[in-house]
């Protein structure tokens, strides 16, 4: 059999190739893959990601136009039945494609492990923030500025923070991510972890849990507010305990939408959830599993939260979580109470 | 009723009454101790209203009764392998009595029947594999279509999630873990009946083993889908603790369920490789084997080894969880502080497990992969009618993958809190992993340049699963480089990411291997007008669901929950993944169809419809039950199309046919 | 019906190939719990007595010891010694069994007839606990499943079946018990001797 030449494919094939592999590559450049960054470390997760983007659209491009060309090019045609031509290989040719790759994922490591330095770097002058993580719900305390307790992370604008990061110990793992930042970091029972951030953008953000942690995972969630420098300082400020009750209600709101509770209680009255509906709650005879009852008033609503097992509501099982008492102060669990006498 | 004396029924019976054995003794045992029957007293014993049982039983109500739960699961799977009859041989054997090894249909019973009972055929115990392993799939798959309803809007859709968010982590766990098995089995399925065809043996080298390993997967499955109904489990098909050490109880019948499925694999891996090395025909050396023998026999070698790891990582949170052995249970806000003496009272560490675990399941995605890379390997040189381009680079890059798959596993820990400066070293060994796959990728290229490319269902398949794993592939080096996986860790890229490799190196690979020796194991021709509909079908729809899931995730879209925030933009994006993994379905469902319809009507199919130069489509369609009566004796290469004149193998004189003696005992 | 079987020579070899597999593969398990052991124990160890557990590992030395007289024995068509060197392992194997139950994890019988667990340490002791149940109770179980398999080929060798040309299965349950010893011979120190040793808080 007589074997074709095939340098006037090649020539075909590398101009598809290169046609393709732009093509694709200003497509992928131009789909939004992600929202907007808002942090300074997001700079070099993107660029990787950028250059990343760019060896895909090639390496695509290449493995499918040759593929598809051959398709083409080499078909069995009608009444056909001779073989192809024979060759076995080329050791050239497979050693050409093993180093070259290897020296692409060679760079691709070095500019890992360089971005890598980068968006983990320590800096002077970084602010503390501890960020404690419970199912399912994120506490922060700015020990610089003497709070102890926020739902909520206020954060000033360019001003380099650290994370120090932990989760309860009884409790499991969870994740901190906030997409605009571009960076991510576990919390885990018994380990503490540190994260650095340096928001640059004004806005608000929501904190993630991005690692499974059970029945309220996908509830889990936290606000952050990336604020300016004055801004940030009147809400130190501002941060004394209230005394209102209608503040204390709106503050207990707040507080249980970021603590989770949801996942579990209703305010709409429906019987069927997993923990008790907090309508009407105040007040009310509540049943108890060992056959008793008890009002439900001010010290019984803040036992149940501090620690649920003491009195357990008939016909439910104790499986709120033990850890709110040791990440809610006093003065959040008496938000919360307001809160909860506010729904009737 | 003749199915009721069948293996797989008397299993069951037989596990059942074991089960309440099992459960009864650990009660007694109890009550002898003077303990309360109830371990968890905390927990209620039982629901109000007799009525309400199933209820009380499906919330999970039966983790007051953990310890009794789990003997009761252990001595189900070994009521179900007596009953089964995977031991009675060696039961014999440990009285003393001979016995010789049969092979063929038992005498007065119909076919069928040896298909749902315990069979030493290596043919016989492949399609059981398979056949297994497409079940698993479909249920799986189903799985994930009623989740992919509730995830195709933003909020709650289906009022099983409204109630209790756990049903959704159970559904998406149980989807993950039984494709896994799914893999695994056909991975089994594969190995088992190819590579003793593809080597001229007449069967494993350890043929009871190999029945027993293929039954212990049944008790292995049923208790993974028993897990769903007595509780769920919320901690996805990773398990990681702390959370599985306070999951609902399902999570230790998942355990349990695992545990056989890998002890499954040990023992087949363990027989693929003394098949490998001692089995083959006359002049067959290594480099001469079908390149697919290779892609199994360095699966086997993974298998074989990194498969304890998760049983070990499995079975110290199931003790965790009895017997209160703290491995990984803090007990303190900071262990890395900790005194000595304070180890006394806590010092668990979660990441332990995670380092245990991923030391197997990473490498297990090399096991998924590595045969049906084989498989493609195998099929591009027919279906080009060229020699396989590089047949000595390809076997050892499947080695060489298996190799540097044991040294990459912490890639999925990069934000777990594990030690910092262990980062970059992993970075790069899983980077490295890129290159023998890209020589693959290039081989096969250089195989289909050229060539005369014939476009049958198999080889459609086989270029699909090139196109789909050439996607999958090329997003592991984002999730590689630790920083750009600071950003796309456990978001939906990463879920597109191994949905890609998974129906790249597995899916459509299988399902390529289905088509292509369906008329050698069936005798029948499948039809093919179908089998491109499915390939048609299902393509496009597969790149929509794992693309659009790459996308979801890097917008925003996190794993594991059954809600996102509209503000992302991926409304759109999620109802087309859905709409796709339903088309994936039906187009799944037209095989199924075809594959059972065909085997009844379809015409008879030639002894080698495809003109393959592999042994095994030297003998007839389907094949005899000894299948190589006369020896084969390999002379020359595997793949050389193209070559006139040149044979792979000739068949021996009767004078050279080996050994056959009857009633050997030893063995196995 | 036709039967596939290969000489027996041929399919012993197969037989001790696919044996030295299965130790690889378990050797892997047994790995892992070491490496357990030194992430979460570190450079320390739980103060326990040290006594009995040097005579235990003695006496389990010493089983294999027997262990290998019995092949020997069989292999020399020596059915008497065999017989006996069997019966010697299987005690030893008991004996060491015992051993780990009674004084490693401290089972006693209190005089009101209730069992109490962990008179040293207790499975809940923190991970020294777990470790090191965890690592005594999977070696303990292969233990077990050592005795049984030697007790089994003693009844076939009272039956007669084993001779000096044909006793693949002495020869397998041989290197399963000497396979056994040799991890403890890991164990042991990683349990006992490596590191320091720290004392109960109670
Ligand atoms: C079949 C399964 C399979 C396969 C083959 C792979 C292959 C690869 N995987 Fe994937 N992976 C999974 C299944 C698989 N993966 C699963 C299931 C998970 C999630 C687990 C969970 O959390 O539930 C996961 C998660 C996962 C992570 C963790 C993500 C996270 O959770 O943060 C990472 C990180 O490094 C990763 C990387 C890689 C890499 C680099 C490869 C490489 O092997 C890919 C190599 C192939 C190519 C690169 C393409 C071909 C090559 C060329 C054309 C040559 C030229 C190429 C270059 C120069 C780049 N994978
Ligand atoms: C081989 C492996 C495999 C396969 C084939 C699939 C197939 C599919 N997967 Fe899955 N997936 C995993 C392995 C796999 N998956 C794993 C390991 C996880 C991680 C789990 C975890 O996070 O713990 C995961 C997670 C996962 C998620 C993420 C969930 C989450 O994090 O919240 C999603 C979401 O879209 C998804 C979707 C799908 C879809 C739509 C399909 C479709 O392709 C399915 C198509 C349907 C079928 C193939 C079934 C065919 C049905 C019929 C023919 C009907 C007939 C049926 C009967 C008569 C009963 N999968
Ligand atoms: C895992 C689900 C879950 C979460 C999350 C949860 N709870 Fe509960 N809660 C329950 C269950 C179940 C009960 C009833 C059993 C009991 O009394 O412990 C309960 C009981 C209560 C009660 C007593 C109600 C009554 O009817 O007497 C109060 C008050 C309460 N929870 C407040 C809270 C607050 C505040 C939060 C959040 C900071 C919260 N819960 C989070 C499950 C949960
Ligand atoms: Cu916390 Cu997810
Ligand atoms: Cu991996």
């Amino acid at each position: 059999m007589q074997k074709r030449s095939y340098g006037k494919h090649f020539v075909i094939v590398a101009v598809i190739v290169l046609v393709t592999a732009i093509i694709t590559v200003v497509g992928l450049s131009r789909v939004r893959w992600m929202a907007a960054p808002a942090s300074a470390q997001a700079r070099s997760v993107d660029s990787l990601l950028g250059i990343e983007l760019v060896a895909i659209g090639f390496l695509f491009a290449l493995v499918m136009v040759f593929m598809l060309y051959s398709l083409v090019a080499f078909r069995q045609r009608k009444g056909e039945e001779e073989d192809g031509d024979h060759f076995e290989g080329n050791t050239k040719l497979e050693i050409t494609w093993t180093v070259i790759p290897l020296i692409t994922v060679l760079v691709l490591a070095v500019l890992g492990a360089r971005g890598l330095t980068e968006a983990t770097a320590a800096r002077a002058d970084e602010m503390t923030v501890e960020v404690t993580a419970f199912s399912w719900g994120f506490k922060f305390a700015y020990p610089e500025q003497g709070i102890e307790a926020s739902p909520i992370m206020y954060l000033p604008v360019d001003q380099h923070i650290l994370l120090d990061m932990n989760s309860v110990d009884t409790d499991v793992i969870h994740d901190f991510w906030v997409p605009e930042f571009r960076v991510k970091q576990d919390l885990v029972p018994g380990v503490p972890t540190k994260l650095r951030i340096t928001p640059n953008k004004i806005g608000k953000y929501t904190v993630l849990c991005d690692e499974l942690c059970g029945t309220g995972h996908t509830n889990m969630q936290a606000p952050i507010e990336v604020v300016s420098a004055s801004d940030f300082d009147a809400w130190v400020a501002a941060q004394q305990p209230s005394t209102d009750p209608a503040e204390m209600a709106s503050l207990g709101a707040e507080l249980a939408a970021s603590q989770g509770c949801a996942a579990c209680h209703n305010i709409t009255g429906d019987p069927g959830g997993i923990g008790p509906t907090w309508k009407g709650l105040f007040g009310h005879e509540v049943e108890l599993s060992d056959g008793s009852t008890v009002t439900a008033d001010d010290a019984y609503i803040a036992e149940s939260i501090a620690n649920p097992t003491a009195k357990i509501v008939a016909g439910y099982q104790p499986i709120m979580p033990a850890s709110y008492g040791q990440v809610l102060t006093e003065q959040q669990i008496s938000y919360l109470v307001a809160y909860i006498k506010s729904l009737q | 009723m003749r199915f009721f004396k069948t293996g797989l029924v008397k299993g069951i019976l037989v596990g059942l009454l074991w089960w309440l054995i099992g459960f009864m003794l650990v009660e007694a045992i109890r009550v002898v101790m003077g303990l309360p029957p109830q371990w968890n007293t905390s927990l209620p014993a039982g629901p109000a209203v007799p009525q309400d049982t199933l209820k009380w039983i499906v919330s999970g109500g039966l983790a007051a009764y953990e310890p009794a739960m789990v003997v009761a699961a252990i001595f189900f799977v070994i009521g179900f392998m007596l009953g089964a009859g995977t031991m009675s041989d060696w039961l014999k054997w440990t009285r003393g009595v001979d016995t010789p090894m049969q092979h063929g249909p038992k005498e007065g019973q119909p076919s069928w029947f040896r298909y749902l009972s315990v069979d030493y055929s290596h043919k016989i115990i492949g399609v059981q594999y398979g056949v297994t392993a497409v079940i698993l799939l479909m249920f799986a798959g189903t799985l994930a279509l009623i989740f992919r309803v509730e995830l195709a809007k933003p909020e709650l859709q289906l009022t099983l999630f409204n109630d209790n968010l756990n049903w959704f982590n159970t559904l998406v766990s149980a989807h993950g873990m039984i494709m896994i098995g799914s893999i695994l089995l056909g991975v089994g399925a594969m190995s088992n009946y190819l590579v003793p065809l593809m080597i001229g043996a007449n069967d494993m080298a350890f043929p009871r083993l190999n029945a027993f390993a293929y039954w212990i997967n049944v008790p292995g499955a049923l208790l993974l889908v028993t897990a769903i109904f007595i509780g769920g489990w919320n901690t996805g098909w990773t398990g990681y603790p702390p959370l599985s050490a306070q999951a609902p109880i399902g999570v230790q019948y998942f355990f349990i369920g695992v545990f056989f499925l890998g002890l499954s694999s040990i023992l087949g891996s363990l027989n693929i490789v003394v098949t490998t090395l001692t089995m083959r025909a006359r002049g067959m050396t290594m480099f001469r084997m079908p390149i697919f023998v290779w892609a199994a026999f360095s699966t086997a070698l993974i298998q074989l080894t990194a498969t304890q790891l998760i049983g070990l990582s499995f079975l110290m949170v199931a003790m965790q969880r009895i017997l209160g052995l703290g491995f990984f249970n803090p007990g303190f806000p900071d262990i890395t502080a900790l005194a000595p003496a304070q180890l006394w009272e806590g010092g668990g560490n979660p990441i332990l497990f995670q380092h245990l675990f991923w030391f197997y399941s990473h490498p297990a995605v090399y096991i998924f992969i590595l045969p049906g890379l084989g498989i493609i390997s195998e099929l591009l040189p027919v279906f080009s009618r060229k020699p396989l381009f590089g047949y000595k680079w390809i076997a050892l890059s499947s080695l060489s993958i298996a190799l540097v798959g044991f040294l990459v596993w912490a890639h999925h820990m990069f934000v777990s809190g594990m030690n910092t400066y262990l980062r970059v070293p992993f970075m790069l060994s899983t980077l490295l992993v890129a290159v023998p796959t890209g020589v693959k990728f290039f081989s096969w290229l250089g195989t289909l340049w050229g060539g005369r490319i014939e476009l049958k269902t198999p080889m459609l398949f086989a270029l699909g699963a090139i196109s789909v794993f050439l996607i999958g592939g090329l997003t592991g080096p984002p999730l590689g480089t630790v920083t750009t996986d600071l950003q796309l860790h456990d978001t939906y890229y990463v879920v597109g990411h191994f949905h890609a490799t998974m129906f790249g190196g597995f899916v459509f690979p299988f399902f390529a291997a289905l088509y292509y020796w369906y008329p050698k194991a069936i005798g029948r021709q499948y039809n093919e007008r179908l089998g491109v509909l499915h390939f048609a079908l299902m393509t496009p729809a597969f790149w929509v669901m794992s693309l659009g899931q790459m996308l979801a995730g890097t917008r925003g879209m996190r794993r594991r929950v059954a809600d996102y925030d509209p503000a992302w933009g991926i409304d759109g994006v999620q109802l087309a993944v859905t709409i796709a993994a339903f088309i994936i379905a039906l187009s799944v469902a037209i095989m199924v169809i075809n594959m059972i319809v065909s085997a009844r009507r379809a015409p008879k199919a030639a002894a080698n419809p495809w003109r393959s130069r592999g042994l095994e489509w030297q003998v007839p369609s389907p094949v005899p039950e000894l299948s190589y009566a006369t020896a084969p004796i390999v002379v020359g290469e595997p793949y050389d199309y193209g070559l006139a004149g040149s044979t792979y193998v000739q068949f021996a004189p009767p004078t050279l046919a080996p050994v056959h003696s009857a009633g050997v005992t030893g063995g196995d | 019906m036709s039967a596939i079987a290969e000489s027996p020579q041929i399919q012993v070899r197969r037989n001790r190939m696919g044996m030295w597999l299965f130790f690889v593969s378990e050797a892997f398990l047994f790995g892992g719990l070491l490496i357990s052991r030194f992430f979460l124990w570190g450079n320390t160890r739980p103060e326990l007595p040290q006594v009995v557990p040097l005579a235990i590992t003695g006496t389990l030395l010493l089983s294999s010891f027997f262990m290998n007289r019995a092949e020997t024995a069989i292999a020399n068509d020596d059915r008497k010694t065999f017989q006996r060197s069997l019966l010697i392992t299987a005690l030893l194997g008991v004996i060491f069994f015992l051993g780990v139950m009674i004084f490693e994890w401290g089972w006693t019988i209190e005089p009101d007839g209730t069992f109490l667990l962990g008179n040293h340490i207790h499975p809940t002791s923190g991970v020294y606990g777990a470790v090191l149940y965890g690592m005594t109770g999977m070696h303990a179980l292969h233990v077990v499943s050592g005795v049984v398999l030697i007790l089994i080929i003693w009844n076939l060798g009272r039956k007669g079946k084993y001779s000096a040309d044909d006793h693949w299965g002495v020869e397998a349950t041989a290197i399963y018990w000497h396979y056994i010893d040799l991890i403890w011979v890991f164990f042991y120190p990683a349990l006992y001797l490596i590191g320091t040793a720290v004392p109960a808080g109670h």
